[in-house]
């Protein structure tokens, strides 16, 4: 499955030196001068070794946190702009580790818009399908799932937010090999179907090859580089993505 | 009527060198820490005990007014030395039992439940304080912890466009009840196992039993009240010292 090429798509998100400095429990720049254009519907990968900021800075594009310095835009309009509730709602976070509601994954797929989405006919079934999952799970208790399901259910959760923007925080992370290569699938296809434009952080270069789209190579707060993910992990231009690909960094 | 003074607390001495005794007997550990806190207990409460005689004998309203001042200051103090992780925990102590002591002894005194004397204010306004000062510790320690150790639920709300009101109701409402807990628990078991301080002091210094059960009801009354304002007052303040102006979890 290939991630949806749409090269003469608008800029959704704009970053000019966004930077994040955090002074507990030492001073210390996390994402420094980040600069990049993010085009609506595609794939983005941000991948670097551990402690390189790739979560820090997708905490910045969701005003999770505060960046300390520069400039974000969401469609040309500062994110200060925007009411920070309304702003999550349209780039939702899925976070590494699923968080599941007490309750039943319907009441969990409701959480953002209330009861009333309960009630649609086909409310649940629509977006347990979008993610894979059988209808008649709706009803079951969250604590009784797996953690692929419990992944799968928080990110059809964030689809009924209606977002625009995906940011998954290494949404594979704690999975065996198997439920991740199906969360993957569903990356693509969420882009491809959905048309949502996709930032996911990763600490694995393969996985960036296997979604496609283009991958943002991260180090110590700086973009080293960008590009294609295939190209750029196969042909790195730059010495630090080198030495990652080789294992060197981790 | 037994008078109690200075020879009946040297004779109740011994009942601490009793206490000092079996504890050295049994290894537990603790003599030192108990005869310091024999002496100390003396010292302290005798002071306070010849201050009160003083500003009783004063009868000026700023005497008692700065009396309780000091004792808001002092409960604040210690409630923000046990809730040392919150932000600003001494201001937030502060403000929130002021709240609850005025509140509280305000309406007793335009409701005419007491008279301005400073044999009222100054007793009622130690309970006040004193309940209020743990009010406001335990509210700001389980604030911090419920909401840290809950980090990913909390951001995982606010993730999905709640606001920090929302995402934290749970953990709100949690800590306003456990700093209430210790007075929903006193109804609970008041009368049926210990009788209270304020009721077995009026018994002892001659009061019909009725007359004490009376006052104690109104303690009760007044205690619960002070708790609740203190507890709501500092949950709120807490929490807003916890999140940006942009719903952004800061500790």
């Amino acid at each position: 499955m290939k991630a949806l090429e749409n090269t003469n798509s608008n800029h959704i998100l704009k970053t000019a030196d966004i930077s994040r400095t955090i002074t507990r429990p030492e001073t210390k720049t996390i994402v420094d001068s980040f600069s990049y254009d993010f085009k609506e519907k595609q794939i983005y990968t941000i991948v670097g070794p551990s402690g390189s900021g790739k979560t820090s800075l997708l905490r910045l594009f969701n005003r999770l946190d505060e960046k300390s310095g520069g400039t974000l835009l969401f469609h040309n309009e500062p994110i200060e702009n925007y009411k920070v509730t309304e702003l999550r709602r349209r780039i939702a976070l899925v976070f590494q580790i699923p968080h599941l509601f007490e309750g039943t994954v319907v009441s969990n797929l409701a959480y953002c818009c209330g009861d009333s989405f309960v009630n649609q006919l086909g409310f649940a079934e629509k977006y347990l399908s979008h993610v894979g999952l059988p209808a008649n799970m709706a009803e079951r208790d969250p604590n009784s799932l797996s953690v692929g399901q419990k992944q799968r259910v928080a990110l059809a959760r964030s689809l009924v937010q209606g977002p625009e923007i995906l940011l998954l925080d290494e949404p594979t992370s704690a999975l065996d090999p198997g439920a991740s290569r199906t969360i993957e699938e569903l990356i693509v296809k969420l882009n491809r179907e959905l048309g949502l434009t996709i930032i996911a952080v990763t600490h694995n270069f393969e996985q960036a090859v296997r979604l496609g789209g283009i991958s943002l190579f991260l180090v110590d707060g700086h973009l080293i580089e960008s590009g294609p993910s295939q190209e750029l992990f196969s042909n790195p231009g730059e010495e630090l993505t080198g030495r990652f690909i080789k294992g060197e960094l981790r | 009527m037994i008078d109690f003074g200075f020879k009946q607390v040297a004779i109740a001495l011994s009942l601490m060198v009793l206490a000092i005794i079996l504890a050295r007997w049994q290894k537990v550990g603790t003599e030192k820490e108990m005869a310091i806190g024999t002496v100390r207990s003396f010292v302290q409460l005798v002071a306070v005990g010849y201050a009160l005689e003083f500003i009783f004998g004063l009868e000026n309203l700023f005497a008692i007014l700065a009396a309780l001042l000091v004792m808001i200051l002092v409960g604040s103090y210690t409630a923000a030395q046990r809730a040392k992780k919150m932000p600003q925990a001494w201001r937030i102590a502060f403000v929130s039992i002021l709240a609850g002591s005025i509140v509280t002894l305000g309406l007793m005194l335009v409701l005419r439940i007491i008279t301005p004397k400073a044999m009222y204010i100054i007793p009622l306004g130690g309970m006040i304080i004193g309940n209020s000062m743990n009010c406001a510790a335990l509210v700001m320690e389980r604030l911090h912890s419920d909401i840290t150790g809950n980090r990913l639920a909390v951001e995982t709300a606010l993730s999905l466009g709640k606001s920090w009101r929302e995402a934290i109701s749970l953990q709100f409402r949690n800590a306003v009840k456990a700093g209430m807990m210790s007075m929903l628990n006193f109804f609970k078991t008041v009368g049926l196992v210990a009788l209270p301080g304020a009721m077995t002091g009026m018994i002892l210094a001659g009061a019909s039993p009725l007359e004490a059960v009376m006052i104690q009801i109104i303690v009760g009354y007044m205690l619960t009240a002070a708790v609740a304002v203190t507890g709501i007052v500092t949950a709120h303040m807490a929490v807003r010292r916890m999140f940006t102006r942009a719903d952004q979890l800061i500790v």
